[in-house]
């Protein structure tokens, strides 16, 4: 939200992006724009896009057409550590933690670009505030953990990379109700830390909640966008999810 | 008997500290880049010649050239990455097991047309010396290659453990894409695994020398070894590697005192036979 | 100019098979013309790798099984043939054929185990097992003279497989390589060697199309090295002299490789090829530089094999195939007359049909990965001639199912009852495919390098051994499935639908009673689905039974008689398409929880 005629700046903005698998064409002429200090989400069912979309982002898959910058910089040609360097963080689907580390290698990991390393200790210290039970766990070995406390990790890690923006891919996938409340309680505490929020989540209902802005992707393209309490009541989401 | 036995144990697990050094670069370029070295026994070839050659020509201890050998394999192996093995990491296997095999077979040719088919070794005073405890006799270059071997593996283990860039190695065998997103520079890591490994292979054959002959082929008699050593241990497991080396070393300890000197390669392949129908993931492996 | 080119290709393409002829005549030929006796080596030994580096093909390069331990196999037939030539005076013709025996046997017991292993590990253990075998061999050397080797006098005899005339060697090994190309000619175009080209494209999907890949690598070994031991015994009597570093030498293996990949590796003629060109200069190489320098021939065969595996793969019989292609006009189709397609029929409207009694019964499989219970205790029936929708939102097992019921993973415990017959201990995926159970990939599994034809041939080799019958059922399926246009492309460069559909029709040629298909609309055009939605109508019309899993709803609702939606692993609802969807549970399911009361519905 503007304060008194403080022009909130656009941090990421993609412009007509394309990306392609071979010949198979997963996100088209996808155009979004989002302002520091906000939640956004996308969402969309199963094969929508969401996912190519945040590896395009990250320099994981090369953007076929189209630009993205974040804070005025281009950075569609970067490769993947370079972005990360810019303070693009994905937090990415099914964790993928590093299962043979312990707890705190992991997390030390998510430090490893260079404006980071220094502060390790510090930014260590801020994980544990969000997640006291990490601390605890420090010494065990991340493919041990239950699945809530994997995706504890996985944020932390993402975390730890002092992100500008923080990319969650299906946060609260496979996980109990009370987990999945709170992750987004999590998600809500990084946005008032001053993180952006590019959240990609199958549960439409508690992301709308929380977003400032919400994108409806269906097969590759948006086909709707507004503020996510008012499209809660959009019969097109549920269409866009169940066909009906 | 016992005496015999536990003379047989000492000089097999000596050994098998050496052939630990020597896989452990084949089991850290497996875990990471998901490729066989098969020049492998011919990397440990030529720095059996270089560590000859410094010894011959400048008088280098082979102990001491270590400190030359390390670096340079290292350099070494970064390159044969960035030249040979990054364009083919797509492919399909076929290309990637020629491509080093290729490279096997122009390495043991260029030191047969350099060195003839010779054996060369270095002699040094301690080259025949011995140690006694009690009843038992303990070979000096076996021991000081065994202490190097293992203080070389327990220091690369601690490398990988503490290190930034040990770490990131680890990280990118375990979780190639979380790797990524997590800012490291995966060509740039993968080259990196590539040298520590050959640099690995390349300490070893400094330290094989003062006990072993050298020549052209020698690397293919070594590379067996490292093949099941790599195998034992679970494919992808540097302790595996380091456990399976010194079993390895022991068995060839005592069946080349029960059945033959000359048959312990078949003794390896007999078990290497026997984990693939048994224990296909490797004696340590897990899965 | 280019147009001549373009007349001498296209020549060159109608007169395939008179050039092969012709080809043969010039062979059969030419061991008469020179009287040099160096000439009659080189062609004897052109012949000789060939037909060596073709056996090596018909494994590493038709079933991709890279075996770096041929030269054991060549050895084992030396060392019999001579050995029992030696001390028992049989004779070599049938030592030979003993050789062969036993170097099949140890194949066998060798192949079993390590055929398990991914291409690198197999490759790693056949070499190892070469070197053992040249360690065995030079260790009880009073069996085979050790580094002293085996002499064999000189004593010409029809029987004794000792001549005075060079040529008659050349005939021998001609033969031999006559026969072996014939072998590898036929089989390449018999249900036997597209079950090879399959399973080096891709095991699973060769798998779930009824080939058992294990036997048939175990078949191409067999095959392989029979040739290999018999070409053994052809050396060790036409060099009269044998030790184990040279019949057990690991770069025998290294050679009969580098022959095929510089040639063409996986074609017919390609190691022919290979050997024409290598051989002629390695014994120049040899013959000029191995006296000076010796080891320079295998330098420089080493940058061979690097350059051409980094810049020439397809070597030069695939590279000149890849380059007539461009000027061969691709083949008539044959015309199939509509009323022969029987799905075109009706490809619009659905015939509700009865459903019949229960094909499938499902009784509370479950199965966990590590910590993760990925099915728990599902339950489900699909009927004969149902289509029955398997969903759920993303990680809810549904893949896993259609893997449990395919054969593919087992299950940790429950019960899968097909047709009547409890099928779940079946050893593998292809055995379900011969209950006919056929399935599609959710992320789709091509033979990459074959053409399309030749992928739906796969599958329809399920039900015959003739190829022609294969080709008709498989252009007959094009054509239901839309995609007899693209009959003669090469499956790589298919679009994505297009590949979709490729994968339904290989399905189809197993004719299948149940049919699973994973995700076949994932990522396709509105129109590109419909498209897929009408074929899958036109299967179904014909009584096939169809588990689809499936995220386009709009498809999902209108295809399914019945849905079974599944999270977390475990059954939610099972019901009539629109009274799932609208139930609670599912929109909670898919939306997050709360969804529906905060959306103000009912």
């Amino acid at each position: 939200m503007p304060i008194l005629g403080v022009h909130i700046m656009q941090l990421l903005g993609l412009n007509n992006v394309t990306t392609k698998y071979g010949d198979l064409t997963a996100i088209r002429d996808v155009s979004l724009s989002i302002e520091e200090g906000h939640i956004i989400s996308i969402v969309g069912s199963n094969g929508a896009g969401k996912t190519t979309l945040l590896n395009t982002i990250s320099g994981v898959l090369p953007c076929a057409e189209g630009t993205i910058s974040f804070a005025d910089k281009r950075i569609n040609r970067l490769p993947p550590h370079k972005i990360v360097e810019e303070g693009i963080i994905q937090v990415p689907e099914g964790r993928l933690l590093f299962p043979d580390m312990t707890v705190l290698e992991n997390l030390e990991l998510g430090a490893f670009n260079s404006r980071s390393r220094k502060s390790i200790p510090s930014l260590l210290d801020m994980v544990y505030s969000y997640f006291p039970k990490l601390k605890d766990r420090e010494a065990q070995l991340a493919g041990t953990l239950s699945g809530g406390e994997q995706q504890m990790v996985a944020i932390g890690r993402g975390l730890m990379a002092k992100p500008k923006l923080l990319m969650l891919d299906e946060p609260s996938l496979g996980l109990s109700p009370l987990v999945v409340k709170s992750v987004f309680e999590t998600i809500q505490k990084i946005k008032s830390d001053g993180i952006t929020v590019l959240l990609v989540e199958q549960n439409v209902f508690q992301s709308m909640m929380i977003s400032d802005d919400v994108y409806v992707l269906e097969n590759g393209s948006i086909i709707l966008n507004g503020q996510g309490k008012e499209l809660l009541k959009d019969p097109r989401v549920r269409e866009a999810y169940l066909g009906i | 008997m016992l005496d015999v036995i536990i003379q047989l144990a000492i000089n097999g697990l000596l050994l098998g500290g050496i052939y630990a050094l020597l896989s452990v670069g084949l089991t850290l370029i497996f875990g990471v880049l998901e490729i066989i070295n098969f020049a492998h026994g011919e990397f440990l070839m030529i720095s059996m010649y270089l560590t000859f050659l410094l010894f011959s020509v400048f008088g280098i201890d082979p102990y001491l050239s270590l400190v030359i050998v390390i670096p340079v394999f290292f350099l070494f192996g970064f390159a044969v990455e960035k030249i040979l093995i990054k364009p083919l990491l797509n492919d399909p296997p076929l290309n990637q097991i020629f491509a080093t095999i290729g490279l096997g077979l122009i390495f043991s040719n260029l030191a047969l047309l350099f060195f003839k088919a010779d054996f060369r070794t270095v002699k040094t005073f301690y080259s025949n010396s011995n140690i006694i405890f009690g009843n038992y006799f303990v070979s000096v270059p076996r021991l000081i290659a065994f202490a190097i071997a293992i203080a070389l593996i327990a220091a690369l283990l601690i490398y990988l453990k503490k290190t930034f860039t040990g770490k990131a190695i680890r990280a990118l065998a375990q979780q190639r894409k979380a790797a990524m997103l997590m800012g490291i520079d995966v060509h740039r890591t993968y080259a990196i695994a590539f040298g520590i490994g050959i640099a690995a292979v390349g300490a070893a054959g400094a330290v094989l020398m003062p006990l072993f002959f050298v020549f052209p082929t020698v690397g293919s008699l070594f590379s067996l070894i490292a093949f099941v050593v790599v195998i034992l241990g679970g494919y992808n497991s540097l302790l595996g590697s380091l456990v399976a080396g010194l079993t390895i070393g022991l068995i060839e300890g005592f069946s080349g005192f029960f059945i033959s000197p000359h048959l312990k390669e078949v003794v390896y392949f007999v078990l290497f036979i026997f984990i693939l129908i048994f224990k296909p993931t490797g004696l340590l492996g897990k899965r | 100019m280019k147009s001549l080119l373009t007349k001498i290709i296209e020549a060159a393409n109608r007169f395939r098979r008179p050039l092969i002829a012709l080809a043969i005549v010039l062979a059969l030929v030419i061991p008469l013309i020179p009287r040099n006796p160096f000439y009659q080596d080189l062609i004897i030994m052109i012949f000789f790798w060939a037909t060596l580096a073709t056996a090596w093909n018909l494994l590493g390069g038709f079933a991709g099984q890279i075996s770096l331990g041929h030269a054991a196999f060549f050895g084992i037939g030396a060392y019999t043939s001579t050995i029992l030539y030696l001390s028992l005076g049989l004779s070599p013709w049938i030592g030979m054929f003993a050789g062969a025996g036993l170097a099949m046997l140890v194949a066998l017991i060798v192949g079993y185990p390590t055929f398990r292993l991914t291409s690198h590990f197999f490759a790693l253990a056949t070499l190892a097992f070469g070197e053992v075998l040249r360690l065995l061999a030079s260790y009880f050397r009073e069996l085979t003279g050790g580094g002293v080797g085996l002499l064999i006098p000189h004593e010409p005899a029809f029987r004794n497989f000792i001549f005075e005339n060079k040529t008659a060697y050349a005939y021998i090994i001609l033969a031999m390589l006559l026969a072996i190309l014939c072998i590898t000619y036929i089989f390449k175009k018999s249900r036997f060697g597209y079950s090879l080209s399959a399973l080096r494209e891709d095991p699973g999907a060769a798998e779930s199309l009824g080939i058992n890949t294990h036997r048939a690598k175990m078949y191409a070994l067999l095959i392989s090295v029979f040739f290999t031991s018999i070409a053994g015994t052809f050396y060790a009597q036409y060099v009269a002299f044998i030790e184990p570093d040279i019949v057990f030498a690991s770069h025998i293996s290294v050679q009969l490789a580098l022959l095929s990949i510089i040639g063409g590796i996986g074609t017919v003629f390609g190691p022919l090829v290979g050997s024409l060109f290598l051989t002629p200069l390695d014994i120049f190489l040899r013959g000029w530089l191995g006296g000076v320098f010796s080891g320079l021939n295998f330098v420089v065969y080493g940058v061979i094999l690097i350059l051409a595996v980094m810049y020439f793969p397809l070597g030069i019989a695939g590279w000149t195939k890849k380059f007539l292609s461009r000027f061969r006009k691709p083949p008539e189709l044959p015309v199939v007359k509509p009323a022969d397609i029987p799905m075109i029929k009706a490809a619009t409207a659905i015939t509700r049909k009865e459903t019949g009694g229960p094909l499938m019964t499902v009784d509370s499989i479950s199965k966990r990965f590590g910590g993760l219970e990925a099915v728990k205790d599902l339950s489900f029936t699909v009927h004969e001639g149902e289509i029955l929708g398997l969903i759920g939102p993303n990680g809810a097992g549904k893949t896993t199912v259609f893997n449990l019921i395919s054969g593919f993973i087992p299950p940790d415990k429950g019960k899968i009852v097909f047709n009547g017959r409890d099928v779940t201990s079946l050893k593998a995926p292809h055995c379900f495919c011969r209950e006919c159970i056929g399935r599609t990939f959710q992320l789709v599994k091509p033979f990459q390098s074959m053409t399309v034809l030749e992928n739906v041939m796969v599958g329809a080799f399920a039900c015959t051994r003739n190829p022609e019958e294969a080709r008709k059922e498989a252009f007959a399926i094009l054509n239901r499935i839309h995609l007899s246009h693209h009959a003669f492309t090469i499956a790589a460069s298919l679009t994505i639908a297009d590949r979709k559909r490729l994968e339904l029709g290989r399905a189809l040629g197993t004719k299948p009673k149940l049919l699973l298909l994973d995700e076949v609309m994932a990522g396709l055009t509105p129109k590109e689905t419909e498209d897929i939605i009408s074929i899958i109508k036109s299967i179904s019309n014909e009584g096939i039974t169809i588990i689809m899993i499936e995220h386009v709803m709009k498809a999902v609702m209108s295809l399914s008689d019945r849905i079974v939606v599944i999270n977390n692993g475990i059954k939610l609802v099972e019901g009539l398409p629109n009274t799932v969807v609208k139930d609670q549970r599912v929109i909670d399911a898919y939306l997050g929880g709360a969804y529906h009361a905060a959306a103000g519905l009912k």
